[in-house]
């Protein structure tokens, strides 16, 4: 009520005043009608969500695409890995052949060294000789072949003792050298073979093989 | 709803009543069955519905540790582990082109051509091995070209090899695994646990034969086994080796041992047994050639022992080098008859003249000045009738009787190194003794330390020492052992390194026989010495049982000894101390 009001029995105009207003209140009226809101158009925000879903679609289908390559590759990169890893061992393995010190020394005897004799030193200082040096002769080689395996009773060559008739001296000892030379000759051939063949046939050879056809192999390929 | 109508129990309300009614007891019964699963699932046995569920599309797989290696103490690999696979054949698959893959696998894998065929043909089974251990690129190679020929039935597996790539170097020592990778002997068994580690696993869930990026996945990864560094040098441990073998088929001995140890910290830079076998293929020899004979080997030492008896009678302040005895040609004791290695009448010896010409007599009155029990602390003290504890298999405490049970003859021959037991190793750390200015260092064979299967610590970290004599003694003694390989008076000139100070001292020991028990007549010929003499840095042992060649300590061990220094003082860079060599006089 913004007019100003009548003064004058102001107790029974609030009192009605108030009552007036409650009444006012009570009355029932019509809402009056909001004004229409302005919606927002629906088909950027439709295509803003399916574009998210979309992405969101596509993105976790790439990730999990790309997880599996992932998996792919590190399968395989583990699996070349450990190829190489094996055929790094076994190169090793053929460089320890080679360097074993049996095969080593065994080359050097073939070659005619001997191990060295007494130790001497020079002493740079003074020029002064330490030691007693001596030349190292073929006295000081030792036999460092492996005992050979016993034949088996099969093989074991039966002695035939055949009797002849007693020859004339000299006969006798002309046939003695000519026999024992051929004996000594033969048995000689025979270890001296024996040893080679061995010392050939181990290892040593079959890994210089092995080495040697892998890298013929490979430039090859 | 302000007030209920109390009668009309048709209306509508009441029928919804019920309705609600029933379907709560209907929900409480289903729930009930529920939990009723519930608890059976969770309470009575979870376990077993776990593992099912795990079984569906979870696999596991073994992840191997890889076993350490066994180094040499330049970290050359004396038996290592190798990625191996094993070729296996189906024999339904390979039985028509047998002959062809036979000679094929043969000519590529060495294998016997009869015996492999015979595999390829098998009856009733679809699994036989054809080769074991292959090296995995040999193995795969050898694969893709079978295949590429076309033939069926090959495949190839897992199969962890152990290699040995100086074979019989230290076999005797570094022991070897069996099939199916089990330690079977020597440091491979004692410390097998350290080797191999712990295997790992990884469980991941599968499908459809992939593994599934983001499934559930637990890995245990594997522990590799350690490494273990030896105090041995491969290399001079072959030379070693080779000489002992060379030393033992020219005396026809049975076996031997030779143990070479740096003088100043009690490494094992070689200990060598022969016979000894391949340790890549230990199935072919038999098994007394597969144990350190160093270590296991009990025997008699013999004259060597009187360098002990000799150095605890200086320590002890009861004889001198120069001591005069009156050494009879035959000495009479109990109801024996101690002789010498040479007949003599009655000789007039110092003590330094007893060690050189190494007499028993004079040895036997010498200890006489000695209780048993003095000697037998001096002895014990040197390490005899304990364990060396290196690391090896088997180790022998040898025999010290105890001196409650000794009677006069018992002592006499202890003095002199019979009825007395010892192993080579445990001889050769006592010898070392004098090398060391009387101080035992505790041999030692692994370098660092490292723990046993059965707990115990070995290596280098934990070698004790203890003085068993004085300095002076030790080095009167050495003085004496120089006699030894005195090109006059000593009895071992071949054992003498030219230009170089050498103490050392033979032994020829009855020895007991297997059969009977007693001294059969056979002999254990030793040589034990140290260089350069007065800087002492390398103590060698050598050991021959039963030399048939009629040879003693001097003639059959003494040149191996010198053959070995020589290497070693080379090997080494030693240069001759060049001072003057031990002028104790021998008679008097």
């Amino acid at each position: 009520m913004s007019s100003p009001l009548p003064q004058g029995s102001p107790g029974r105009v609030r009192v009605q005043r108030i009552a007036e207003a409650a009444v006012e209140r009570a009355r029932l009226r019509v809402v009056p009608r909001a004004p229409r809101v302005t919606r927002a158009p629906r088909v950027p925000f439709v295509t803003l969500v399916s574009l998210v879903l979309l992405a969101g679609v596509v993105g976790l289908l790439m990730f999990n695409t790309t997880m599996q390559q992932n998996a792919f590759a590190a399968t395989s990169l583990e699996q070349r890995a450990a190829t190489l890893t094996s055929r790094e061992q076994t190169l090793r393995m053929d460089l320890e052949v080679l360097r074993d010190p049996q095969r080593v020394a065994e080359r050097a005897q073939r070659l005619g060294m001997v191990p060295a004799a007494t130790p001497a030193f020079l002493r740079i200082a003074d020029g002064k000789v330490l030691g007693v040096p001596t030349v190292s002769t073929a006295r000081e080689r030792f036999d460092i072949l492996p005992t050979a395996p016993a034949k088996p009773a099969v093989l074991r060559t039966r002695t035939r003792v055949v009797e002849v008739p007693a020859p004339s001296v000299r006969e006798r000892r002309r046939g003695e050298g000519r026999a024992g030379d051929r004996a000594e000759n033969r048995a000689g051939n025979r270890a001296e073979n024996r040893a080679e063949n061995r010392a050939g046939n181990r290892a040593g050879n079959r890994a210089g093989n092995r080495a040697g056809n892998r890298a013929d192999s490979r430039s090859d390929g | 709803m302000t007030s209920r109508p109390r009668s009309a129990p048709r209306s509508p309300r009441a029928s919804v009543h019920l309705r609600l009614r029933f379907g709560f007891v209907v929900i409480c019964m289903v729930i009930s069955l529920f939990g009723v699963r519930l608890v059976q699932l969770q309470g009575i046995d979870p376990q077993s519905y776990a593992a099912m569920a795990a079984r569906e599309g979870m696999v596991t797989v073994e992840l191997p540790a890889d076993r350490g290696a066994i180094t040499d103490r330049n970290g050359v690999e004396l038996a290592t582990s190798v990625d191996g696979r094993m070729i296996v054949a189906d024999p339904t698959m390979t039985a028509p082109d047998a002959p062809e893959i036979a000679s094929f696998l043969a000519e590529e894998l060495d294998l016997d051509y009869f015996a492999t065929l015979e595999s390829l043909r098998y009856e009733n089974t679809r699994f036989r091995y054809i080769a074991r251990r292959v090296p995995s690129t040999i193995a795969l190679d050898v694969l893709a070209e079978a295949q590429e020929r076309g033939y069926r039935g090959l495949s190839t597996r897992r199969d962890p090899m152990r290699d040995y790539p100086a074979r019989d170097v230290a076999a005797n020592v570094v022991g070897f695994l069996g099939d199916d990778a089990i330690a079977l002997g020597g440091l491979e068994k004692t410390f097998d646990g350290l080797l191999s580690g712990t295997d790992g696993e990884a469980t991941y869930e599968v499908g459809g034969g992939n593994r599934i990026p983001l499934g559930d996945q637990t890995t245990v990864e594997p522990q590799d086994g350690a490494d273990l560094e030896l105090t041995i040098e491969r290399d001079l441990q072959w030379f070693v080796q080779r000489v002992l073998r060379s030393t033992i088929r020219g005396a026809g001995g049975d076996s031997g041992a030779a143990v070479v140890m740096d003088s100043r910290t009690g490494e094992l830079l070689a200990i060598a047994d022969d016979p000894t076998f391949d340790a890549n293929r230990p199935g072919a020899a038999p098994e007394r050639n597969r144990v350190s004979r160093a270590a296991s080997d009990v025997y008699e030492p013999g004259s060597v022992q009187k360098v002990l008896t000799t150095a605890a009678l200086l320590d002890a302040g009861k004889v001198t080098p120069r001591t005069r005895i009156e050494v009879p040609g035959t000495l009479p004791r109990q109801d024996r008859v101690i002789h010498d290695h040479w007949d003599h009448g009655d000789i007039r010896l110092t003590m330094a003249g007893v060690l050189a010409r190494s007499s028993n007599i004079g040895t036997v009155l010498a200890a006489d000045e000695f209780s048993p029990d003095e000697l037998h602390a001096y002895l014990r003290a040197f390490g005899l009738g304990q364990r060396t504890d290196v690391g090896i298999r088997n180790e022998t405490a040898g025999l010290l009787p105890d001196p409650s049970l000794w009677s006069q003859i018992n002592q006499d021959t202890i003095a002199f190194g019979q009825g007395v037991s010892v192993n080579a190793i445990q001889m050769a750390a006592a010898v070392n003794t004098i090398a060391n200015g009387g101080e035992r260092v505790a041999p030692s064979l692994v370098r660092g330390s490292a723990t046993s299967d059965e707990g115990e610590q070995v290596g280098t970290a934990t070698a004790e020492r203890r003085q068993v004599v004085s300095p002076e003694a030790a080095a009167q003694t050495m003085q004496m052992m120089e006699l030894v390989t005195d090109p006059e008076d000593g009895v071992a000139p071949g054992a003498a390194v030219p230009g170089y100070r050498v103490a050392g001292k033979t032994g020829t020991a009855q020895r007991v026989g297997e059969e009977c028990g007693c001294y059969d007549g056979t002999y254990t010929v030793s040589f034990a010495g140290f260089a350069p003499a007065d800087d002492p840095r390398f103590t060698v042992y050598v050991v021959v049982q039963n030399p048939r060649n009629g040879g003693g300590g001097g003639s059959v061990a003494g040149p191996a000894f010198s053959r070995i220094m020589s290497h070693l003082l080379r090997r080494y860079a030693v240069a001759p101390t060049g001072t003057q060599a031990s002028t104790y006089p021998i008679e008097w």
